[in-house]
């Protein structure tokens, strides 16, 4: 405890570029997140739809994807596709990439780590969302369907807003998951906080101040609880939010006793 | 085809190795996991707002680090601080203690979830506080907890293949088709037989838990 504690073993935090280097790295994790989090979503939500089209086919090669890949453990996954992916798709993504995007991003290896990212996140996403869906009661659907609507506009205006809008709890949760998962991606050699802190604690980096590893992770431990401690927060806030928004609505069943 | 058969073949004994080291990593931290996850959850239903606090604490802290900064506290850190410790306690340590938040977490809404008028009904009826708890709430709860325990386990079979390829670097599943395929230019092959050894060990938690499941469930 005192050697953690004590001054002398922080005082690397204050000294030279460290905390910026640190920060920079951070910054990466970030960026990542952020894409991969928008992919994963996306893919999820159209991988859960096709899992409940009524045309078997579809629906088994989809269930059987989303069960495969998130069985298997993510950092497999990221590592397989560095370690065989074709070098074409890694010039190929270095060259589509837009000047403008972080310079983080614009090394090809990153393309390993993202895809690997979202082929994991959209499948687990995928089954949030369903068992959102599932879970709305079936004469929602009916309903909607009863009135003329389309199967695409039943799906677009009843079904989708309010099974995903119950899964909130379990999807930001996800993203908190994928959020700390984006520090695997340092095995594949991308320069992300993890990289930077072991830099840090390498040698006398910036000010010939010894960073001790201990404190240099703790402190990266520290960043990472904070951003998703925020994250969680800020999920609840506009939960609590939306449940007084939607509070007035009387449930059906209400209306139509007073109907009666 | 014939290469990813002699794959498995040649280097069976390797990847059975491999495997048993995953099986063995999650089925330790999966016991430190559940007793210390136990007390956190008692220490978060505890009737002192301190302890409450402390509960708390440790569930935020755990479940919001990543995993892999723990691993390299733990051994890394650790060691250069003078703290003798090994890859394996290391390993298993930051596993258990990581899923162990999530595990209170589990434990503390499944007794959340039976309801109070149960209790005061038992109580009332002249049960003891013990028989309360014991022939009540938690035969109720452990039926609610099953499921999401399971998913912990099934997600401890995932994050133990994060042990092998960070600095720990024990021979688990993972790090076995790692230096196999580096071996022979058969990454191809090596990492299929490893993802069937982890789609094994998952798919027969999802079973067990299943049918776990269809046994206890509430017949409503």
């Amino acid at each position: 405890m005192n050697y953690l504690f004590n001054p002398d073993n922080w005082e690397w935090l204050i000294t030279g570029n460290n905390l910026r280097f640190i920060l920079e790295g951070l910054a990466v994790n970030l960026e990542i997140a952020i894409i991969a989090m928008v992919l994963s979503l996306l893919v999820g939500l159209a991988l859960a739809l096709l899992r409940l089209v009524r045309l078997t086919p579809v629906s088994v090669v989809a269930g059987v994807w989303v069960d495969v890949w998130r069985n298997l453990p993510l950092i497999f996954i990221i590592l397989y596709l560095a370690l065989s992916m074709p070098g074409s798709w890694r010039n190929a993504y270095e060259d589509a990439i837009p000047g403008w995007f972080p310079e983080g991003l614009q090394s090809g290896r990153v393309l390993a780590a993202i895809l690997g990212l979202v082929l994991y996140n959209s499948a687990v996403l995928a089954e949030i969302m369903r068992a959102g869906i599932l879970s709305l009661d079936r004469g929602q659907s009916e309903a909607a369907r009863a009135l003329g609507m389309s199967y695409r506009q039943s799906m677009r205006l009843v079904v989708l807003p309010q099974g995903l809008r119950r899964m909130v709890p379990a999807t930001v949760s996800q993203l908190i998951t994928l959020n700390k998962d984006t520090t695997l991606v340092s095995i594949v050699a991308i320069q992300e906080v993890m990289r930077h802190g072991r830099i840090v604690t390498g040698f006398n980096f910036f000010g010939g101040v010894t960073a001790p590893v201990l404190q240099v992770f703790v402190f990266i431990g520290l960043l990472f609880i904070a951003i998703n401690l925020t994250l969680s927060r800020l999920s609840r806030r506009l939960e609590v939010r939306e449940r007084r928004r939607t509070a007035g609505v009387k449930p059906v069943r209400e209306v139509a006793e007073q109907a009666a | 085809m014939g290469d990813l058969i002699s794959v498995l073949t040649d280097n069976l004994d390797e990847f059975l190795t491999g495997f048993w080291v995953t099986f063995r990593l999650v089925a330790f931290s999966f016991v430190i996991a559940m007793v210390v996850g136990t007390l956190v959850a008692a220490l978060r239903i505890a009737p002192s707002a301190w302890l409450q606090r402390l509960g708390g604490v440790y569930v935020e802290t755990f479940r919001n680090i990543p995993l892999l900064v723990l691993l390299f506290i733990s051994f890394a850190g650790l060691r250069r601080a003078g703290v003798a410790i090994g890859p394996w306690e290391a390993g298993i340590a930051s596993l258990g203690l990581y899923t162990a938040a999530y595990v209170a977490e589990a434990l503390r809404s499944g007794i959340f979830s039976v309801s109070k008028g149960q209790i005061e009904a038992a109580l009332s009826l002249g049960y003891t506080y013990r028989q309360t708890l014991r022939r009540v709430v938690f035969p109720q709860a452990f039926r609610t907890v099953i499921s999401p325990l399971g998913s912990l386990i099934i997600a401890m079979i995932k994050n133990s293949a994060i042990i092998g390829v960070s600095l720990l670097a024990l021979g688990d599943l993972l790090k076995t088709a790692r230096v196999i395929g580096s071996r022979g230019f058969q990454n191809d092959e090596a990492f299929f037989w490893a993802a069937l050894g982890y789609l094994l060990l998952t798919g027969a938690a999802t079973v067990t838990v299943r049918a776990l499941e269809n046994r206890y469930a509430i017949r409503r």
